[in-house]
């Protein structure tokens, strides 16, 4: 099973992946990281800061612009990509195994938060 | 509406990403900002700039005319040669900034930015009362692109280009067969020309230039590269660095601006008066000293007072550091060296006061 066939995406073109026990990967989108071009510089927040869903937990910037990053769903950050800050142009690459930016706990209904998000495939028509 | 020049679809064709900038649909990028910027340096890039406003301006009082709305000894320009100029308000701040070429005694060409040029129209016909002048926008019958980089010179030797040219100066040439104005400038801080060609004859050209500059490494260059190259030449950009109440004094350009002019010109009071006795804010190079990114209207400090604006900023891929263009206030103790402090996501950032340009420019090329 591809990677695109276990995510689920927003439409702020961060994706979530459910890993288990109530904890998730979150990410870019690769539509995401393509739009953005050279990836330059990533701001993720400390492990243990807590956001709600739609709060902006992060920063990317490509050459051109910053841009925040929101919570798909609410949780707890448990673990941060340190590879994915220093060297931010592997998002380029590959945004979802190797560029992934937080793992976190989530602290909120996940279930229910997660009803506005969408499969791989319908994010991708979306876009059309 | 949206305009688009000739090579619209040639952009597009080579899968350019396309962006609306001041009322044109143009290529920001074809393949990476990052590599597109390192061709230029290393090799060359072909940009078409063709949304850039181009007014000639002729007839008995051109000279005398072009002397009152720009602070450039424009008497002084010799035939064939281009001078870069700034279009003043009364009280100095800037409508645009210009490069001018002198192409016969009485006839001028003006290349102004794209963003500006109704401004710039309005302004040079209201300033042309009692003038016996033609302003002439032919903007929508040419072409212009840019061909940049250490191998550009080589690449129109190639296709046929004969002209002895050295920097800031125009020649009609023929470039692949085709009739063009050649000028060598640029707006990246390297050797390069610029060429002005007729519409119909801009798409044979594009293709030709990629087509002769393959063995050159050439590549198409968006607007996105053309940005940080210009930025780490230290090269304005209008709306950003430079706007109506902002003089070229206070943008650093007091090079441009001749202090033994004699003919009046618009702003001529205020900016004598700043050549004398100084400005209130001068513009400054800023490196980061860490990996944050400063950008436009981003605050700057210096112990916890704010002393200044962010106007340019972005990575420098030739540096591998983030660097900055910034107003800050005209302070002896606020100058090479100095390390300030940029606002950034409400955390402040060190960054040091440096020499502009940021790299090395490569294009003054002397006979």
């Amino acid at each position: 099973m591809s990677i695109t066939e276990k995510i689920l995406c927003s439409k702020s073109h961060e994706f979530l992946l459910d890993n288990g026990d109530n904890t998730f990967t979150i990410g870019l989108t690769d539509y995401a990281v393509e739009q953005l071009g050279d990836i330059v510089f990533l701001e993720l927040p400390e492990t243990g800061a807590e956001f709600k869903k739609g709060e902006t937990f992060a920063t990317v910037e490509s050459v051109k612009a910053a841009s925040e990053i929101y919570m798909p769903v609410s949780g707890k950050i448990l673990e941060i990509n340190e590879e994915a800050v220093n060297s931010p142009e592997i998002l380029n690459e590959d945004s979802y195994e190797k560029g992934w930016l937080v793992k976190i706990e989530a602290t909120g209904d996940a279930a229910a938060e997660q009803s506005d998000l969408l499969e791989y495939e319908d994010y991708k028509e979306e876009l059309e | 509406m949206t305009k688009e020049t000739f090579l619209h679809e040639k952009h597009v064709n080579l899968g350019a990403k396309m962006v609306d900038f001041a009322g044109w649909h143009m290529p920001v990028q074809y393949t990476s900002i990052i590599e597109e910027h390192k061709t230029v340096r290393e090799k060359v890039g072909l940009f078409d700039v063709s949304h850039m406003g181009e007014v000639f301006v002729s007839g008995k009082d051109a000279l005398e005319f072009l002397n009152k709305i720009v602070p450039q000894n424009i008497s002084k320009l010799n035939y064939e040669k281009a001078v870069y100029c700034q279009l003043p308000n009364k009280k100095g701040g800037l409508i645009d900034d210009l490069i001018i070429y002198k192409l016969g005694i009485l006839e001028y060409l003006v290349i102004c930015n794209a963003s500006r040029i109704d401004e710039d129209l309005n302004w040079m016909v209201r300033n042309s009362k009692g003038f016996d002048v033609k302003i002439d926008n032919r903007s929508h019958e040419f072409s212009l692109l840019a061909v940049q980089g250490p191998l550009a010179d080589a690449l129109m030797r190639k296709m046929g280009l004969t002209t002895i040219q050295e920097s800031f100066t125009i020649k009609p040439a023929k470039i692949a067969g085709v009739k063009v104005l050649a000028s060598r400038t640029g707006y990246t801080g390297e050797d390069g020309y610029e060429i002005l060609v007729e519409n119909r004859n801009s798409e044979y050209l594009w293709d030709k230039i990629l087509e002769d500059g393959q063995e050159f490494g050439i590549k198409p260059i968006g607007l996105g590269a053309r940005d940080t190259l210009r930025l780490e030449a230290a090269l304005h950009l209008y709306g950003n660095d430079l706007d109506e109440n902002t003089t070229p004094i206070e943008a650093g350009l007091s090079w441009s601006v001749p202090k033994d002019k004699e003919d009046d010109y618009n702003g001529k009071d205020v900016i004598t008066e700043q050549i004398k006795n100084g400005t209130k804010k001068k513009l400054v190079g800023l490196k980061m000293l860490d990996k944050a990114i400063a950008r436009h209207e981003y605050e700057v400090y210096k112990d916890g007072e704010k002393i200044g604006i962010i106007t340019s900023g972005g990575p420098s891929p030739m540096l591998g550091a983030n660097i900055a263009l910034a107003y800050v206030k005209n302070d002896k103790e606020i100058c090479t060296g100095s390390i300030v402090q940029v606002m950034i996501r409400e955390k402040l950032h060190d960054a040091e006061i440096v020499k502009r340009p940021f790299i090395e420019k490569r294009n003054k090329i002397k006979l």
